[in-house]
């Protein structure tokens, strides 16, 4: 187990206040928080300062981390010494900031897992609700899929103990089902209380990065490339759609940029989405001789400037 | 529970399939009522129905009090703050979808 320096976390001395403490954690908390930063490590860096914080502003444990003298460092092997935390009375079950936290091994060697919601005889509640993500392909949702999913669930033993669990759900996908919505799995929460019932589960849906379609609600966008011969004449192109490939027909004088409308195909549902197809252009490199020449002759046979509109203002 | 839940029914899409009322909504989000109250005084939810016992929300507001939730339970910030900071997310949210279409990743 590695030492955790929660100072260090903060950036801020051994001797700071309470008040320096909590304006360093409400400044790094506001920086990373999950819902609000991009930042890819958002979330275990939040976790981390909540667990700091959660020592840091508990006087109680904050004189007993101290207790332990100022020559560890952080990431340095690590065992409580015996009786380390003799003296010191760690009240209530206040163990973070979050609900559900799951801490380091470090924080739980130290401060021990704190049973939240532990059973009273008689009592009886709902238990929770669960909240989790689960990744699909942009084409599950054109046809549905089935996935089984494996959750990590914190769940109470017969002494009131929080122990990490497995539950595997089978979960039908609807087809239609868009980015960012969720499936209301009932009772698939955690378990209630006594004669309560059990809690249900909210699974988030979430798209995998596609290599070439884009998606924004029920409206699927995809590039694609045309030579420049192509866009000035028309052509027929095969395209292929997340359902299967269709013809379609580029107008004469198609500029870079032009977005061609296939109705109703995007994410199906009613409505169903659209599909655009957002033309561009790739020029093809001159390198041997007769393509250098085909470009002369274009120069030859066009009449064109491609500034022409930059003059006639000049500022 | 067995291990492997078989699930076969068909689970509601939580935005198009259900609404909620208080307590529920309390409950799936993990909030007290009191905030949720406030909350729909900020207009940052917006159940139909008069009364808080007659109110029903949309699959929609779960979320949006979900994420209200956690910046009051994680920055202490306010109802009129949250207000603002989920305002300010749509926003951010709305310029993001659109330069995703332009293809801007």
């Amino acid at each position: 187990m590695k030492f955790k320096d929660y100072y260090e976390t903060f950036g801020v001395p051994r001797n700071a206040t309470q008040d320096e403490i909590k304006h360093a954690y409400r400044k790094l908390a506001r920086k990373y928080h999950p819902d609000v930063s991009k930042d890819p490590d958002a979330e275990a860096r939040f976790k981390e300062l909540g667990e700091a914080y959660a020592v840091l502003k508990d006087p109680e444990k904050r004189a007993a981390y101290d207790q332990m003298g100022s020559q560890w460092k952080a990431g340095q092997e690590f065992q409580p010494p015996p009786d380390w935390d003799a003296g010191f009375e760690f009240s209530g079950s206040d163990s973070g900031s979050g609900d559900g936290t799951d801490h380091s091994d470090f924080f739980e060697a130290l401060f021990g897992r704190q049973a939240r919601g532990t059973q009273r005889p008689g009592m009886h509640a709902r238990g929770q609700d669960h909240h989790a993500k689960v990744l699909i392909d942009l084409e599950d949702a054109y046809f549905g899929v089935k996935r089984s999913i494996s959750l990590r669930v914190p769940t109470l033993d017969a002494q009131g103990h929080v122990a990490m669990r497995e539950h595997r759900i089978d979960v039908n996908i609807p087809k239609g089902i868009r980015a960012g919505q969720h499936l209301r799995l009932a009772g698939q929460g955690m378990p209630g209380l006594g004669e309560g019932s059990a809690g249900d589960l909210y699974l988030e849906i979430g798209f995998n990065p596609h290599r070439q379609f884009r998606v924004d609600g029920r409206d699927v966008y995809l590039d694609v490339p045309l030579a420049p011969w192509e866009a000035a004449l028309g052509c027929s192109l095969d395209v292929p759609l997340p359902d299967g490939p269709v013809q379609l027909a580029v107008p004469a004088k198609s500029a870079a940029g032009r977005q061609l409308r296939l109705k109703s195909k995007g994410i199906p549902g009613n409505p169903p989405g659209d599909l655009y197809v957002v033309l561009g252009i790739a020029l093809p490199p001159a390198n041997t001789d007769s393509e250098k020449d085909a470009y002369r002759a274009m120069a030859k046979a066009f009449n064109f400037d491609a500034r022409a509109h930059m003059k006639g203002n000049p500022s | 529970m067995s291990n492997a839940d078989k699930h076969q029914s068909r689970d509601p899409i939580v935005e198009e399939e259900i609404c909620l009322t208080l307590t529920e909504l309390c409950h799936a989000c993990s909030a007290s009522e009191e905030f949720v109250i406030a909350w729909v005084f900020e207009g940052l939810l917006e159940p139909i129905g008069e009364a808080p016992e007659d109110w029903r929300f949309t699959g929609q507001s779960l979320y949006r009090a979900r994420l209200a939730w956690s910046l009051t339970r994680d920055l202490e910030v306010n109802p009129p703050g949250v207000a603002l900071a989920l305002d300010l997310l749509d926003k951010i949210s709305a310029l993001e979808a659109q330069l995703h279409r332009v293809g801007v990743r």
